[in-house]
């Protein structure tokens, strides 16, 4: 039935922004990292989002292949940041260089929280999306039930 | 009460879920960059299906006209999708509301020599 490969389709974009989410908390919780495994400080990430389809039993993927289709969302890459790292004068900090600055990550509190916010609000419209979608098919049901 | 009316409700009921599944298909693509808005031509779609038997619908989806496009190149506008998105479920609660009494119809006119 076609209504539950919808719910498929919304719990994508859930977990799509979930994952989202998660860099963004990341990148605010490493925002005064000065060392990484790859050396230097810490490079704010975000996710790039793709369509993508969401069946995979084999069933589904040829009722797909037969039907024009509509896409799910995937996390196609995360993106690295390119911005240059803050230097800040802390000459007794470890990390300093030899003229005494240490290099911060490039840290905009403003742009992660606005990022957060359009993250949980699209997750919200997802949840939304599958709990009419969910109303619909136990309305479904309902029709055996008279 | 005819057989007629049925297929059509169903029908109607399939078009709804295809209507919905992209409407979900567009929220959940609300910030991918290129990505452009679905839809199917309602009116068209059940039309032609309605003067066809056909066993289930099979919509022809196109771009939804009239939106703006994002400078990422997605033009997903979320309120028009939530508008789709709580209309479609009205429609398909009305519909089922309306199946559901035409079966106890066909109920009573079993029971009735009882």
């Amino acid at each position: 039935m076609s209504l539950f490969d919808t719910l498929s389709v919304s719990a994508s974009g859930m977990s799509a922004q979930r994952y989202r989410t998660e860099l963004l908390a990341q990148n605010i919780a490493n925002s005064e990292t000065t060392r990484t495994p790859e050396g230097g400080p810490y490079r704010r990430q975000d996710a790039v989002f793709e369509t993508s389809e969401v069946l995979q039993p084999f069933g589904n993927v040829f009722a797909q292949a037969l039907n024009p289709t509509t896409p799910g969302v995937k996390v196609s890459e995360v993106l690295l940041d390119a911005k240059d790292p803050i230097k800040r004068y802390l000459p007794g900090h470890p990390d300093a260089d030899k003229d005494g600055y240490v290099a911060f990550p490039n840290f905009s509190p403003v742009e992660e929280m606005v990022d957060l916010m359009a993250a949980s609000r699209t997750f919200n419209a997802n949840v939304t999306a599958a709990g009419t979608v969910k109303d619909m098919i136990s309305r479904s049901i309902d029709l055996l039930r008279s | 009460m005819d057989v007629k009316l049925g297929s059509q409700m169903e029908q109607y009921m399939n078009l709804l879920a295809a209507r919905q599944k992209l409407v979900a298909s567009n929220i959940a693509n609300a910030e991918t960059p290129g990505y452009h808005a679905k839809d199917i031509d309602f009116q068209f779609e059940f039309q032609s299906l309605a003067a066809t038997y056909g066993p289930e619908a099979k919509p022809h989806v196109i771009e939804a006209p009239g939106l703006k496009e994002r400078n990422d190149g997605n033009n997903v506008s979320m309120d028009r999708e939530m508008r789709l998105l709580s209309e479609n479920a009205l429609r398909f609660q009305f519909v089922s509301q309306l199946m559901k009494n035409q079966f106890q119809q066909y109920r009573r006119a079993i029971q009735s020599p009882r």
